[in-house]
């Protein structure tokens, strides 16, 4: 058993006396009377020695309550400041009036008749005023009452008694090596040689740290590195753009049509200000009002320029993708992003108005749908989701669409996202020839299933200790 | 999307088969099932397939894809003697109408929720709430053709659906239930759309309500439809949808005149489709054969009409097929996803991070070791936060939404220090010291930018740990810069600096004020820092 020098000291006193307070046994060791009580835990963690702690309580006067003892409490100050009677007015003057006319009513020293306070006669000696020269004596109610007055207070003071156990006497009749420990080496002992003469204290392993928190990424930043390092090692190219688009880059070039309801106020985040169309616009409204020179019927009707110049906050980072492609329209182009999306949702567990979405694009001339589900596999399994499976999706910009799904223990076949061949009615105006397989994917979906979050928020308005528990490698993460 | 309710038994009963089977196959003609019940599954469905949004369409197109009944349905259309007139005053207001008579119907009381919930859904995906396409079914033998479609005054007055009393459109407009919800859609009009008889009882008031007379019950045998809109290939597209239904459902469908002009036309669009295309885009070796097979089971008309190409009849209900690819997916759905066998794209590219993606990389490299926990707010933010408790004037370049949701989200940050002291509050009872920071997108005058900040809080935290870890960031950044006395009011005057580089402000940093310490409610000493990323980068 391990015991530093101060709980050897301790134990060979106790040996002696084996009872004992920590005031005596301090002035015995030359040691606060605190510290004598810390060595008492200690050794009373390792069943050497119990320590007692005996609460009492005292009531002592205030400076107040001192004061009053000699110049007598405020109702009998006040009482003896007048004569027989006094009006309400003169007695008002008194510094005492207002504590103690209400206490002389209460006693029955005085009556009030029409504005003038009139002595009773009988003024003798209250409680309190018994009580307050000796407090020991008390009854429970007079004690609450000077408490309240501010007359007195109740202090607790804290007795210890520490005694040896039989374990202690065993330990200390087996024999106590009293020489000094040393704690904390120093520079000193290091280069003298010094330290081969002393004995280094050891430490209790027992005994957890105080916790160190290293600075660290956040979980959810960590998650989407990994995304965006399994993208990378794939031979994408990170895209990275405005958080705010015109409606036109963000719908209509994607083939949404205009009375949609997913453009309007309710979904999504409009802005003030207009943007100007980009050199080519008329090949989308073609698309939109006939299909524009492809097989496709268009979704008829008249298309707006103006509600197209509309300015949003971006409703998916595929307004990224397209811009891309409309500026490569030459395969191959492979392309990603992660950024944040605006959706105007309110405020719950599982929906919030931003989140991250994961965006990417594979053009070349033989790309196939094929190809497509082959991406989302390889994605999901390096993602650690063992089973994927497909099936049939919409979106108003792809065709064919998926929906690829994982397989979650508990919960199923889970929805992560969508994905699909863009509409040539979205690639035609830009000149773009060969297929494009697009999808976008739902970020923190993944990191609420692979951190096992029950409410959204935690990514965004994070509790610092969640931060700091998360390990940084293993574990769920 | 629209939730459609099937109940197990009608749905047996049309597809033939048992619910287990059913239910196994419905995720994989496009549909994600929302609950299964005791009696019913309730089941989504996409917005383009209108077609599926009643328990027979579904039957319809399960019982192809079972491979039970292949190919097209044919949907005869008898001519019948019933017309109607369309009044040009409507021009302006809702000009175009579609109908037609299904006689000989036989509905209990499934096939009439059925036939609600399909009126319901295509209210909504192709009428757009009823402002684009408004659908009525009648009680044929209630009223007494020829009918005529008419602008009428608002003073005019019948018996709307559900009351049983006379009330004038304008009455109806603002007392009846569903006037209320749809009077929008018209009140504004100079007249009013309405469908009466020979003998002026009327039918349907439309896009807002019938009238009670030819309300349809289990007793109904023949049906009149009436499809109203702006949009007349939106019309079209729900009255196909509806009649096909209804024959589906046991009906038989009569033509109906409309200014002269003969409808439904239930007659299929016929395409010849390549399927080298197909096979191109779907990466298969499918044969024209196979292709032609596959479709059937999509219930198309398909023949092998040579040997690259397929004829196929698109059945009128589908109002999605657009292009060529819309019959390639389905022939991708018919295979079946998972029979397509899934490989990697080949297209070769190296992969190459976004240089704003690198410097934030680097940034939290520095961050952490200088012992800063990373965090990532909101990007949406309020006045208050951003301006208010910082003791900052409000900028007016920040981007203001214009319908905000809430008072906590109404415009996009222009900074992240506040948002790290908001943070630290709502992080307050959390073991000190506290050190945190957050790298990301800001947005002023329509661009995005880039910013970092950092804050602590404990009870030592001062302008000299300000000062001390602005050089430590700056000098791992690579960046030589000169303090100068700043008077930005967030922050203690006289323990606070501006970041210079190249005589140009690129940052701040010092100790938080205690005004600004107050309005966050942080009751330790702070100090923050922020830098703008795109002016040293």
């Amino acid at each position: 058993m391990q015991l530093t020098l101060n709980e050897k000291r301790l134990l060979l006193e106790l040996v002696k006396c084996g009872t004992t307070t920590p005031e005596e046994m301090g002035v015995i060791l030359d040691r606060p009377a605190d510290s004598v009580v810390q060595y008492g835990g200690l050794l009373s963690q390792k069943d050497l020695a119990t320590v007692e702690r005996n609460v009492t309580t005292t009531l002592s006067l205030t400076e107040e309550g001192t004061r009053y003892l000699s110049e007598g409490l405020p109702e009998r100050q006040l009482y003896n400041s007048f004569g027989d009677s006094s009006s309400m007015a003169d007695l008002n003057k008194h510094p005492h009036a207002k504590i103690g006319l209400g206490w002389m009513k209460r006693l029955g020293w005085v009556k009030i008749e029409s504005g003038n306070v009139i002595k009773t006669g009988d003024a003798s000696l209250s409680s309190l005023e018994i009580h307050v020269k000796n407090l020991d004596n008390a009854p429970a109610d007079i004690k609450k009452e000077l408490i309240k007055r501010g007359l007195a207070t109740e202090e607790e003071s804290v007795r210890y008694v520490i005694s040896i156990t039989e374990l202690g006497q065993k330990l200390a009749a087996a024999g106590i090596d009293l020489s000094e420990e040393t704690g904390t080496l120093t520079a000193d002992q290091i280069s003298s040689g010094a330290w081969k003469d002393l004995t280094l204290r050891r430490y209790d392993i027992n005994k957890h740290p105080r916790p160190v928190w290293p600075g660290k990424i956040h979980p959810y930043q960590r998650m989407i590195d990994e995304m965006r390092r399994i993208l990378l090692d794939m031979g994408f190219t990170e895209l990275h753009g405005s958080i705010v688009q015109g409606a036109f880059w963000n719908f209509d070039a994607l083939f949404q049509p205009q009375d949609h309801p997913a453009r309007e106020m309710q979904d999504t985040f409009h802005l003030a200000g207009k943007q100007d169309l980009p050199e080519g616009w008329e090949k989308v409204r073609d698309m939109h009002e006939t299909g524009g020179n492809t097989s496709s019927t268009g979704w008829g009707g008249k298309w707006d320029p103006e509600k197209a110049k509309a300015t949003v906050l971006r409703t998916h980072t595929t307004s990224l993708s397209i811009q891309h492609l409309a500026a490569h329209p030459k395969p191959p182009v492979k392309a990603f992003c992660i950024g944040r999306v605006y959706r105007r949702e309110a405020i719950d567990p599982t929906h919030l108005p931003e989140f991250e979405q994961l965006e990417g694009i594979v053009m070349d001339d033989n790309v196939t749908f094929r190809n497509l589900l082959g991406f989302l596999k390889e994605f999901y399994t390096r993602m650690g989701f063992e089973s994927v499976r497909f099936r049939p999706g919409y979106f108003p910009y792809t065709e064919p669409s998926v929906e690829p799904e994982v397989y979650i223990e508990e919960l199923g076949w889970v929805e992560l996202g969508g994905a699909g061949i863009f509409r040539e009615e979205v690639t035609a105006p830009w000149g773009i020839t060969c297929p494009v397989l697009a999808w976008g994917l739902g970020v923190s979906r993944v990191a609420m299933l692979r951190m096992g979050l029950t409410d959204l928020r935690q990514l965004y308005q994070s509790d610092i200790d969640w931060v700091r528990q998360m390990p940084t490698h293993g574990g769920r993460c | 999307m629209p939730v459609v309710s099937l109940p197990y038994k009608y749905l047996e009963r049309l597809c033939g088969t048992d619910r287990k089977t059913i239910i196994e196959h419905l995720p994989m003609i496009g549909s994600d099932i929302e609950r299964i019940l005791e009696e019913q599954v309730d089941v989504e469905f996409f917005p383009s397939r209108v077609d599926l949004y009643s328990t027979e369409g579904v039957a319809r197109a399960m019982r192809g894809f079972l491979g039970l009944e292949t190919g097209e349905e044919i949907y005869p259309v008898s001519p019948s003697s019933i017309s109607f007139t369309v009044d040009p005053n409507l021009k302006e207001v809702r000009p175009y109408i579609g109908s037609a008579v299904i006689r000989d119907v036989h509905l209990d009381n499934e096939a009439i929720i059925s036939l609600m919930g399909v009126q319901e859904a295509l209210h909504w995906v192709v009428g757009r709430g009823r402002a684009k396409v408004a659908i009525g079914v009648h009680d044929l033998d209630k009223v007494t053709p020829p009918f005529r479609y008419y602008g009428a005054p608002v003073s005019r007055s019948f018996v709307p659906l559900d009351f049983d009393r006379e009330m004038t459109l304008a009455e109806i407009m603002e007392e009846h239930p569903k006037g209320r919800d749809y009077a929008h859609i018209v009140k504004d009009k100079p007249v009013m759309p309405l469908i009466e008889d020979a003998n002026g009882n009327v039918l349907s008031f439309p896009p807002i309500i019938n009238g009670e007379l030819t309300r349809v019950t289990e007793a109904s045998r023949n049906l009149l439809l009436d499809v109203t809109g702006t949009d007349e290939r939106a019309v079209m597209t729900a009255l196909k949808v509806l009649c096909t239904t209804l024959i589906t459902a046991g009906g038989k469908c009569e033509s109906v005149s409309i200014n002269g002009v003969i409808m439904p036309d239930l007659s299929p669009e016929t395409r010849e489709v390549k399927v080298s295309s197909c096979n191109k885009l779907l990466g298969t070796s499918l044969s024209a054969e196979e292709m032609a097979e596959i479709l059937r089971k999509m219930r198309f008309g398909a023949e092998k009409s040579g040997d690259n190409s397929v004829s196929i009849r698109i059945p009128c209900y589908r109002a999605d097929i657009m292009h060529e690819w819309d019959v390639y997916e389905d022939v991708a759905i018919g295979a079946g996803f998972g029979s397509l066998n899934a490989a990697l794209p080949t297209t070769f590219a190296a992969g190459c991070e976004h240089p704003i993606m690198k410097h934030a990389s680097a940034i939290r490299d520095i961050c952490c070791g200088l012992g800063y926990l990373e965090v990532m707010p909101f990007t949406l933010s309020n006045e208050d936060v951003m301006y208010t408790r910082m003791q900052r004037n409000p900028d007016p370049n920040a981007l203001r939404v214009l319908h905000p949701i809430s008072e906590e989200q109404t415009l996009v940050r222009t900074d992240l220090l506040p948002l790290l002291l908001d943070l630290l509050r709502m992080n307050k009872r959390r073991e000190l010291p506290q050190r945190i920071f957050h790298t990301g997108d800001v947005v002023l005058e329509m661009q995005t930018y880039q910013k970092l900040a950092l804050a602590s809080t404990h009870p030592g935290a001062d302008f000299s740990e300000a000062y001390a870890t602005t050089d430590a960031l700056m000098r791992e950044l690579g960046i030589s810069y000169t303090p100068r006395e700043s008077s930005d009011p967030a922050f203690i005057h006289g323990r606070s600096a501006d970041i210079m580089v190249d005589g140009k402000k690129v940052g701040v940093f010092g100790e938080i004020h205690p005004g600004v310490l107050n309005g966050f409610d942080i009751d330790q000493p702070a100090m923050g820092i922020e830098l703008d990323l795109h002016l040293i980068f």
